[in-house]
């Protein structure tokens, strides 16, 4: 139900009886949608709990709002409250049933004055940059050629969309923008919300860009919180921040994949690459036909030297084996001439030997033919002389002959077994004996020995 | 939405990247004329890409937001 509506029916709460529950009730669904900013001074009494804590914010004349807030909004800004601290808080009021007390719910607190906004910066920083938010590694890359943009930014303010449209080049570029505040203290809200818009709905931006014109250190208030460092770090399309003079870094920068100083700068970073292919392109044209054409030459250049190289190889092949054909030749030539030589000598050599040869048959033949017929006169000489020696040796064996002896009248006595008895000694008594006569034999017995 | 097929980061990457290709030695031909028609047909594309220099601006609606 909206408190509105109830308000508009003023007749149901003449007609009605609230308990007093249901009045506290009544009273705080008017109140609680009722979100506002206030600004006041922190008071003495600071009661801090683990997970809240309760605090007075004072005016000059002495009011007074008792002030709740949970310790992770405290947390979010980076420094404590103390007593005497200027601040704003953003919240809404309502009343506590059981004490029956008016308490504003914190839900944010900016912190003002240079001094202790410049504190504050500086612990974030320390905390975020602990926590690994502003590490170069992680940052997304920026795609070369941006042409689909998100751009967040306020339309009206110091004209920073002016800046970037007017210095952004004529590429093709879609720009979608969302408009959000860029200075108090729903600024950082809306652009949160921007941020995660474009993740969700447009997911295949190239880019987002969150830009802001100038401003003193706290109308950049937005851009030096912790959630926005979280929603920058956190989103998935890359974001280039273009934010206040070139001087001012805030955390939003540090965080973000890419910092422009300034709106312009942004505009100037996404001309870039494109500006660069303009002038480019032509030249990688010329450079590819230069290139292309180098290849042909290359190509060329290597067949002129192939080519040479084959007849050169080819020419030199054939003379080399003209050259071995040649050698073949002489040589044989020379083999030829050697063999021929020596045939011939061969042939002279042999007709003189053969006439030598011929010659010493003959004459071997001759001396053979001298030797037969001396040997043959030689036979019939050593014949005849043989002959006559015969006939000597036959007288004298006749003459010596035992039968020659037995027909003088000698006679041979032999004993049994035919021989001749030289000795008588060796004979016996009445042993027979032969005496062979020239005419006979006679075989007696012994009769007597004498010696 | 034709021209969303073409990526100019893509193509002109591509053509650096042919452009290098060609600094190498030993290039076969037939490779070479298909590279070099391959990166004149790209930088075709993307010398007509430039051409179309009207940049578009849209604005988010807030009603359109609230309503999603």
């Amino acid at each position: 139900m909206r408190p509105n509506q109830i308000l508009e029916t003023e007749a149901v709460v003449e007609e009605r009886i609230f308990s007093v529950s249901e009045f506290l009730d009544f009273l705080n669904e008017i109140l609680v949608p009722k979100k506002v900013v206030i600004q006041g001074e922190v008071g003495e009494k600071i009661n801090n709990y683990p997970k809240y804590s309760f605090f007075n914010l004072l005016d000059k004349d002495g009011s007074l709002l008792k002030c709740f807030v949970w310790r992770e909004v405290i947390d979010n800004l980076g420094v404590n409250i103390e007593p005497g601290m200027e601040i704003r808080v953003v919240g809404f009021p309502e009343v506590f049933k059981k004490r029956g007390e008016l308490n504003f719910q914190v839900e944010k607190i900016e912190l003002i004055g240079e001094g202790i906004l410049k504190k504050q910066f500086e612990i974030l920083k320390k905390k975020l940059e602990a926590l690994g938010y502003f590490n170069p590694e992680i940052k997304k890359p920026i795609p070369k050629f941006c042409e689909n943009i998100g751009v967040i930014t306020s339309k009206i303010g110091r004209g920073a969309l002016k800046d970037f449209l007017t210095h952004l080049g004529n590429f093709g570029f879609k720009i979608f923008f969302y408009e959000t505040k860029v200075e108090g203290v729903f600024a950082l809200e809306e652009i949160v919300t921007a941020i995660n818009w474009f993740n969700q709905n447009m997911p295949n931006l190239d880019v987002l860009v969150l830009i802001r014109g100038g401003g003193d250190w706290e109308s950049l208030k937005p851009f030096n919180s912790e959630e926005i460092v979280k929603v920058i770090f956190s989103s998935k399309i890359p974001i280039i921040t273009g934010i206040g003079h070139e001087d001012d870094t805030t955390l939003a920068d540090l965080a973000a994949d890419l910092r422009a100083s300034t709106p312009t700068a942004a505009a100037k970073i996404l001309n870039e690459s494109w500006n660069l292919a303009k002038i480019n392109l032509p030249k990688l044209e010329l450079n590819l036909n230069t290139l292309l054409k180098k290849v042909f030459d290359a190509v060329e250049r290597k067949l002129t030297l192939i080519k040479n190289d084959l007849t050169l190889k080819v020419q030199k092949e054939i003379f080399s084996r003209k050259k071995e054909i040649a050698n073949l030749g002489g040589n044989l030539n020379l083999r030829f001439k050697h063999y021929f030589r020596k045939f011939e000598f061969l042939e002279k050599n042999f007709s003189k030997n053969y006439f030598e040869i011929k010659k010493i048959i003959k004459n071997q033949k001759e001396k053979l033919k001298i030797i037969l017929e001396s040997l043959n006169e030689n036979k019939n000489r050593w014949q005849k002389r043989l002959k006559e020696y015969l006939k000597q040796e036959e007288k004298k064996l006749l003459l010596a002959s035992p039968y020659l002896k037995l027909k003088q009248g000698y006679t041979i006595t032999e004993d049994q077994f035919g021989k001749i008895i030289k000795d008588p000694s060796k004979l016996k008594v009445s042993q027979e004996i032969i005496t062979k006569f020239f005419k006979g034999q006679v075989v007696s017995k012994i009769k007597k020995i004498r010696r | 939405m034709s021209e969303e097929k073409f990526n100019f980061t893509k193509a002109y990457k591509e053509i650096e990247e042919i452009n290098e290709w060609f600094q190498r030695e030993d290039i076969d031909l037939d490779e070479a004329l298909k590279k070099y028609e391959r990166g004149m047909e790209l930088i075709k594309k993307c010398k007509e890409r430039l051409k179309q220099a009207e940049n578009k601006f849209e604005e988010i609606k807030k009603k359109y937001l609230k309503d999603e």
